[in-house]
């Protein structure tokens, strides 16, 4: 059986006023106007506060020197779910090791933090930030000097009052 | 091991279990063989015992102290312990001693993640260390060869200075200074350039100490694949692990086979890699020039062949497994006969390790002389596996050309041939007259078997990916066999093997299942040894 379709007819000859609801719907702005709890964050002039624990973009510590904290050790790429950080290790002419490359995919990151939470120098980190807009789409695999630039804070991965989550 | 109790034998209690073994069995050798694993530095099979790592002690019931599991026989009655609170203890204890001076330097240690020190610790060091005093610093010294040896992670088992002493017989390591202060260190200047075998040192090693600078900071021992195969350097045939990361052989390292390498294999051998990375190969078919199909180029190879059935000529290689080699030859019967050719490079003298006397580098720097023998093959060529074709490359017939990629020859190679077949791994000059270009894998990429000097077959396994094109050298030729003798072909090699064996005596009819992981002698089938 095809399907039918129930045409309503709008009733003729009856007379509809929207004043009643126009007065309604002003009178709620006008509410709203004066209301001393406003919660509209006028960004960019404005920002929100972020937590310390959230996990953004990444970036890379350095040393007072500016070498990369990281030694190539190979435990991010290791534990990343996502498999978005390449790693090649390298020896410096004074005999540290350290990354010739490191490179995060910040499109395939999932920002676990897990990254931060194994790196056994504290090199790596998820960022406090959210701002992250580019222009095209190769700028966001994010190579060694750009997560050494990176100047925002850097997350706390877990409660401070709280440390093991009790 | 029977239950029946001989005078050769001895019965005791180890952690509960009644074992019966061999008179003379260490403790620690009765644990491993029902599978209970007691930590220890400075015992290894191939050497000899000093008891001096402390940390593989037992507890024997009514002894008065704990029994170095390493060196202590077991008795008959003894009853024994290895995990009681007093032995956990005991273990605990020594591993923080082991960890006074230890850098813990894990992240930038090439040993880390196949650490017996990380391990041991992990599984029952303390949780945090009570040292107070500055660690000692003794920093890095370069020992010579591949050697480089980081005196701050050592754990002085002086394995190193027992392999040198006992196994290579060349004295080049010792202990200088004694107690706190002890190292290992070389003579003055002399170091371990020139020793042939000092490589085994750092696989011996149980922690980051000794190092290999080839394979330094190129990958972590837990992003390689390892996979079973044979040494290919020379006649040996000496049981190698593969270690790939991301289809590139990054190291090898000596498999245990007490009849073939014991647990050692050359510095030749072990650093003589790097050509299994080569990336000029041939990927895919190509008929006079054209790229084809597989189901195309295999059947207009046929209909060539059949109708040029005249004077066939081949050359192979001594790299080529025993598969390829046999249905080559028997292609070459099908074809009305004719006479294979095989090259290898040959050195002069052998490199014996006087510990070890079953091992030696051999004169024939290839795998599998002794197959290409057997299959009644004539070398030709000199001692670096040059020249010697200059026969088949004016010969006029059809030339068959299986591996080798003939690279001292010009690009005149097989121009007058009538028709000339070239399965190889390579790109070469000498395949620009091919007719037919058939890509083939190379060792590390497929299945086989390689004949060594003592007359072994050893299998070896796939460890890198092949080029997608790419097909085992075996398989086309079984097919080709197959269709001219119409019988089935082999579709894997342990069918390409059997269908082999049984056209060659020398292989006494074993299969695949003889070989196992450690080979059999042709000849005479053992039973398949555990791994």
């Amino acid at each position: 059986m095809p399907p039918t379709v129930k045409v309503m007819r709008r009733p003729e000859g009856v007379r509809t006023s929207f004043l009643r609801a126009t007065l309604k719907g002003m009178a709620l702005t006008f509410k709203h106007m004066v209301n001393p709890n406003k919660i509209t964050v006028q960004y960019p002039e404005e920002r929100m506060e972020i937590t310390p624990r959230w996990r953004g973009t990444h970036r890379m510590e350095t040393h007072a020197d500016g070498r990369p904290k990281c030694v190539a050790c190979g435990l991010c790429p290791t534990v990343c779910p996502s498999n978005c950080i390449r790693l090649v290790g390298g020896e410096d002419d004074q005999g540290n090791r350290y990354p010739i490359v490191y490179e995060i995919d910040e499109f395939r990151c999932i920002f676990c933090g897990m990254c931060q939470e194994v790196c056994p120098v504290e090199a790596i980190h998820v960022g406090v930030h959210y701002e992250n807009a580019e222009y095209t789409r190769d700028r966001f695999v994010y190579d060694l000097d750009r997560l050494m630039e990176q100047d925002h804070p850097t997350s706390l991965l877990w409660d401070p009052s709280d440390p093991k989550s009790e | 091991m029977s239950d029946q109790q001989t005078p050769n034998t001895v019965t005791f209690t180890l952690d509960g279990q009644e074992v019966t073994v061999p008179k003379g069995t260490t403790i620690l050798r009765a644990a491993e063989s029902i599978g209970i694993k007691i930590p220890h530095y400075c015992f290894h099979p191939g050497l000899s015992s000093p008891a001096m790592c402390r940390l593989c002690l037992v507890e024997v019931e009514g002894w008065p102290r704990m029994a170095p599991s390493c060196k202590e026989t077991a008795q008959d009655g003894m009853v024994v312990f290895t995990n009681s609170e007093l032995a956990q203890k005991q273990r605990t204890g020594v591993l923080e001693f082991y960890l006074v001076n230890h850098p813990l330097d894990c992240p930038i240690c090439d040993q880390s993640g196949e650490c017996d020190l990380q391990d041991y610790v992990f599984e029952e060091g303390r949780e945090h260390g009570r040292g107070r005093e500055p660690k000692r610093v003794l920093g890095r010294d370069d020992f010579g060869g591949d050697v480089l040896f980081n005196g701050d992670r050592c754990v002085m088992c002086t394995r190193c200075v027992r392999f040198m002493r006992e196994v290579a017989e060349d004295e080049r390591l010792c202990v200088v200074e004694r107690g706190n202060r002890a190292v290992i260190d070389t003579f003055f200047e002399e170091g371990l350039e020139g020793s042939p075998y000092a490589g085994n040192i750092i696989d011996i090693c149980p922690v980051g100490a000794l190092i290999s600078k080839d394979f330094l900071h190129k990958a972590r021992a837990w992003d390689l694949d390892r996979t079973p195969s044979v040494c290919p350097s020379c006649s040996q045939g000496c049981n190698i692990t593969l270690q790939v990361r991301d289809d590139l052989v990054q190291r090898l390292k000596p498999r245990e086979n007490l009849e073939v390498n014991g647990w050692w294999m050359c510095d030749f051998g072990r650093h003589n890699y790097e050509w299994m990375n080569r990336t000029d190969r041939t990927e895919v078919p190509m008929v006079r020039g054209q790229e084809v199909g597989w189901a195309d180029a295999l059947g207009d190879l046929l209909q060539a062949l059949k109708d040029a059935k005249e004077s066939v000529k081949a050359v192979t290689w001594a790299h080529a497994p025993n598969e390829e080699m046999g249905l080559l030859s028997g292609l070459l019967a099908e074809l009305g006969g004719g006479e294979v050719v095989y090259r290898s490079p040959r050195t002069e003298g052998e490199v014996p390790l006087p510990g070890f006397p079953l091992l030696a580098r051999r004169e024939d720097l290839a795998p599998n002389v002794n197959g290409a023998e057997i299959f009644g093959f004539r070398r030709v060529g000199d001692n670096n596996s040059q020249g010697g074709l200059d026969e088949l490359a004016g010969h006029d017939g059809v030339l068959i050309v299986v591996g080798d990629p003939i690279e001292d020859y010009g690009e005149d190679f097989g121009s007058k041939a009538e028709l000339y077949v070239y399965l190889g791994s390579y790109q070469s000059k000498t395949a620009s007259n091919a007719h037919f270009v058939l890509p083939i894998t190379t060792f590390a990429e497929q299945e086989g078997t390689y004949t060594n000097v003592q007359g072994r077959v050893q299998r070896f396994w796939p460890g890198v990916r092949s080029p997608a094109s790419a097909r085992p050298g075996w398989l086309i030729l079984g097919a080709l066999v197959a269709e001219l003798t119409g019988t089935e072909a082999p579709v894997s090699a342990d069918q390409a093997f059997a269908k082999i064996a049984e056209k060659t005596s020398e292989f006494g009819g074993i299969t695949y299942r003889d070989l196992g992981p450690r080979g059999a002698v042709a000849g005479k089938p053992a039973g398949v040894s555990g791994d």
